[in-house]
């Protein structure tokens, strides 16, 4: 809708980029933004408007703000990672997505927020501190929420925006961008999407270039999208798809750009419900969600039949282990030397490694390093990385057979429960919740498989719940298509907002939810 | 990201030196800490490297006579691609370390040996012919004073019949002179630490060129763990040849072992059985012709404009050219007689216009490079062979009778 609009005129670029800054600037609370580039945006902003005056925009994303998670190298902008380490680190050459993205004249903001080194699923880890859900500042949740006494307010009660991509997220859905990059390695861009109430998109691995995403595991990071509906993630999807040769995980054949097709008739659709989704822990909300949306299916003709995936219950150890042992290998190059903070220590080189790297990393991204050093260790490297590569072919094989047999498309649910709020949810370490978090969203990365979390409603407390859909390797485009058409269904209200500043009541019917 | 050069390069490496070519070779990362690697770790072939069992055959001279030669084959191990680190020089007088990272990432290619070789020379003439292979291939230029070419030594002694005994490596060896006599004062050394009731430690020596002796560097792999991990960025490396290359592959996109093997030069075995064969010299003078750079085209060059017969050139060319140049300290390139001023002096020799000490003595003035040729030299020396019977009949006479008058 934001992209006829600029076609038409009706708004211009640097009208539309200056009010995203300013509503970036309002909702600073929401701290889903460690750099905010505005100058440089502006400038971007001032080419596109150019462009659509002589009537040559580069396409549908001319114009149109966007936002990058800050593990993206973005040449001239400070990229953090969330963490010490890379503190004022800025990058001499842009991540291919980010180059992708500028060359069809999307206008960057500036880098979001999230765990450091995307390890988590909570956004909170991060040294620039917690990301908030912008569900927490809305109408929907204020109104079911228990009465508090004055002196209590809202400081305390928000909620997270699950993670690691809760930044991009949290901005996605508080319109301060149209679209945002996240990373998704065990379910960090799908998580935060179910609790901020937008479409996450995982790819499948290898159709999206991960040059320049600073690496969790390479084995399993993609490049993730969120927007704000399906259509603008099928719209990114196509400008960022396709071979690199900067990576060379990237597929050699070609991307064939598709337009979503606006489907009616899901009767030749067969739809999979993994039985061993149920997990322990599972809200009675989202269980019955599930099962709602399970029946619309049915109602609408597809064939609707419970699946299982065995190994299921094994992934979650399987990735921890796979998981840190690329970690550690990942982050063995932040030594301080040649970029990124370096500790004063100067007695050895050993020692100043040392201690650089206690300074920068937190204990999150330590711990895993241990861990994983030790999954690598000659006398261990069999028992654990070896079974736990074994143990990943199980997991990757229940999807095949599954697939094999007719199923066209898994219905799980994507979180365990809604958004907790911060107090509740810092309770517990990063590594437990992770365990608790990503158990429904992890098979998909140690498959390879293609995944999106569409939000579907909103929980007692007011906060969005989201449904995920697995696809087959390659096969976005079948599910995008399902995922359009159940996004239809729904009708997901939208947000809310209630920023205390402005007052944005008439903003919001002014702005448009999605820019195609 | 693969270099498919380097990977070109490996192949071509491999079948020269008469290896399986792997079709599909994995990489590895090896992991440990220090100021040259950048990235903490280096990407390797530990498991799958690109070529295994092949040989190499070199020849030594038996008792340094030129004249017996004798062939020995070294077999190869493996040959792996890998990354190289980058560079660390120590500065001891300021205590720090600089560290130049600009070769950090290059491809590298190691080829193991078995230890078939038991004394320096034959390791250098090993390594030699290797460097000749090299060159030859355009794999590398291999020079090893500039770190083209970097040879490890790994020494060890063992009384006949029993099994190896613990081997040294030996490292910083920056000529194939060198590694002559690092191989050799290892062995020495190793033989009198065992007669003197003492222990081979499986320890890292440097070698020493300015005191001709090996030093303990640091601890090897005993107490490192590498924790080898498989690269999750570079998928295995599928190689094809003409049966396995599917049909509708792009040729941009893969690398064909047989292709490549039809397009391999002349090894340097085989461009001296050649000139032994064409020229009929012997096997000794081809193999100075191709140890050194330039000397072959120089020598052919000659040959083909001169009517003297190449078994004769030959003498010309290894002890006269190449001896003056040695002292000069020259490069063949550098010679300031070119192949057609030596092949016009050879034609006067051969047409009997001068004698052999005569053109010794044109040669030692056209050394001076004043550009004139042989012919005007041996005109202004008054150099001339006198034809004329009469006239040397002349000039005989009046010796004797000078000689009659004192």
């Amino acid at each position: 809708q934001v992209s006829a609009a600029l076609k038409e005129g009706r708004v211009t670029p640097t009208e539309l980029c200056q009010r995203c800054l300013s509503l970036i600037k309002s909702t600073k609370f929401l701290n889903a933004y460690i750099t905010v580039a505005g100058e440089t945006a502006l400038k971007q902003a001032e080419e596109s408007e150019k462009r659509y005056r002589r009537g040559q925009p580069l396409g549908v994303l001319d114009g149109i703000p966007i936002a990058v998670k800050d593990n993206f190298n973005t040449a001239g902008i400070e990229t953090t990672c969330a963490s010490n380490m890379l503190k004022g680190y800025i990058s001499p050459y842009n991540a291919t997505v980010v180059q992708k993205l500028l060359d069809q004249g999307a206008v960057l903001l500036g880098k979001t927020n999230l765990d450091e080194f995307a390890m988590g699923s909570g956004s909170t880890d991060g040294v620039f501190g917690p990301v908030r859900n912008p569900w927490s500042y809305s109408r929907q949740y204020k109104e079911k929420s228990v009465p508090k006494s004055h002196s209590e307010d809202e400081e305390s009660d928000w909620v997270i925006t699950g993670g690691s991509s809760g930044g991009s997220a949290a901005a996605v859905s508080s319109f301060t961008c149209f679209a945002a990059l996240g990373s998704d390695t065990g379910g960090s861009t799908r998580n935060p999407a179910a609790h901020c109430g937008v479409v996450g998109l995982k790819p499948t691995y290898g159709l999206i270039s991960r040059h320049g995403l600073i690496p969790l595991v390479n084995s399993m990071d993609v490049p993730g999208i969120l927007t704000r509906c399906v259509d603008d993630a099928a719209v990114v999807l196509g400008s960022l798809a396709g071979h690199d040769p900067k990576d060379s995980t990237t597929i050699q054949d070609n991307f064939k750009t598709f337009e979503l097709p606006n489907l009616t008739d899901v009767s030749k659709f067969s739809i999979g419900i993994p039985k061993e989704y149920h997990a322990p822990g599972l809200s009675s909300e989202i269980l019955s969600l599930w099962s709602k949306a399970a029946d619309l299916f049915k109602n609408a003709g597809a064939k609707v039949i419970e699946v299982s995936l065995p190994h299921t219950r094994y992934s979650i150890v399987c990735y921890h282990v796979l998981c840190t042992a690329e970690v550690a290998s990942n982050m063995a190059r932040f030594d301080g030397l040649e970029y990124g903070h370096r500790s004063d220590m100067n007695k050895s080189t050993e020692s100043m490694y040392a201690a650089t790297r206690r300074e920068g990393f937190n204990d999150v991204v330590r711990g895993r390093i241990l861990s994983g050093n030790y999954f690598l260790l000659k006398q261990n490297y069999e028992n654990y990385f070896i079974k736990a590569q074994k143990v990943r072919r199980l997991i990757a094989n229940d999807f095949v057979k599954v697939f094999g047999s007719g199923v066209d498309i898994l219905l799980t649910p994507t979180t365990l429960s809604d958004a907790v709020p911060y107090v509740e949810f810092i309770k517990e370490d990063n590594r437990t919740r992770s365990a608790q978090d990503d158990i429904l969203t992890q098979a998909a990365n140690m498959a390879g498989l293609p995944a999106i979390n569409v939000p579907t409603g909103l929980s007692e407390r007011g906060l969005p719940v989201g449904l995920q859909f697995i696809g087959q390797s390659f096969q976005e485009k079948q599910l995008l298509t399902v995922a359009k058409w159940f996004e239809k269904q729904v009708k997901f209200p939208m947000i809310q907002l209630e920023v205390k500043r402005h007052d944005h009541g008439a903003f919001q019917h002014q702005k448009s939810a999605s820019f195609s | 990201v693969l270099n498919r050069r380097c990977v070109e390069a490996a192949v071509m490496t491999g079948l020269a030196l008469n290896c399986s070519i792997n079709k599909k070779s994995l990489f590895d990362r090896k992991h440990y800490f220090y100021a040259d690697l950048p990235a903490g770790y280096q990407i390797t072939q530990q498991r799958v490297p690109i070529a295994v069992n092949g040989s190499l055959s070199y020849s030594l001279c038996i008792d340094n006579k030129m004249s017996q030669m004798v062939t020995k084959t070294v077999r190869i191990k493996q040959i792996q691609l890998e990354q190289d680190s980058g560079k660390s020089l120590h500065d001891d007088t300021r205590s720090q370390t600089l560290v130049d990272l600009n070769r950090a990432g290059v491809g590298l290619m190691e080829v193991v040996m078995e230890p078939d070789m038991c004394c320096g020379e034959e390791a250098a003439a090993a390594v030699r012919e290797l460097q000749l292979i090299l060159q030859t291939l355009g794999s590398s230029q291999a020079v090893m004073a500039e770190g083209q070419l970097r040879v490890d030594a790994n020494v060890s002694v063992h009384h006949p019949g029993e099994h190896y005994g613990v081997r040294t490596e030996v490292k910083n060896i920056n000529s194939v002179r060198f590694l002559a006599k690092a191989v050799d004062y290892e062995i020495q050394r190793q033989i009198e630490e065992l007669e003197n009731g003492g222990t081979i430690l499986n320890e890292t020596r440097a070698f020493d060129s300015k005191l001709g002796c090996t030093v303990p560097m640091r601890d090897k792999e005993g107490k490192q763990d590498y924790r080898f991990m498989p690269e999750p960025n570079l998928p295995p490396l599928i190689l094809y040849d003409a049966k396995s290359l599917p049909a509708n592959m792009n040729h941009q996109q893969v690398v064909n072992i047989d292709w490549i093997h039809e397009r391999l030069p002349d090894l340097p075995s085989v461009k001296r059985a050649k000139l032994v064969e064409r020229y009929g010299i012997l096997p000794e003078h081809s193999f100075t012709l191709l140890n050194e750079d330039g000397l072959t085209e120089f020598f052919e060059n000659v040959v083909k404009q001169t009517q003297m017969k190449p078994k004769k050139v030959i003498g010309w060319i290894l002890n006269d050219l190449l001896s003056y140049l040695k002292q000069h300290s020259l490069t063949v390139k550098e010679s300031p007689v070119s192949s057609f001023l030596l092949a016009d002096l050879l034609n006067l020799l051969e047409k009997k216009e001068i004698s052999s000490t005569a053109a010794k003595q044109v040669l030692a003035e056209l050394w001076k490079g004043e550009g004139k040729t042989p012919l005007e030299i041996v005109k202004e020396k008054k150099l001339e062979l006198i034809q004329d019977q009469k006239e040397l009949e002349q000039i005989c006479q009046a010796v004797i009778d000078g000689q009659e008058n004192e």
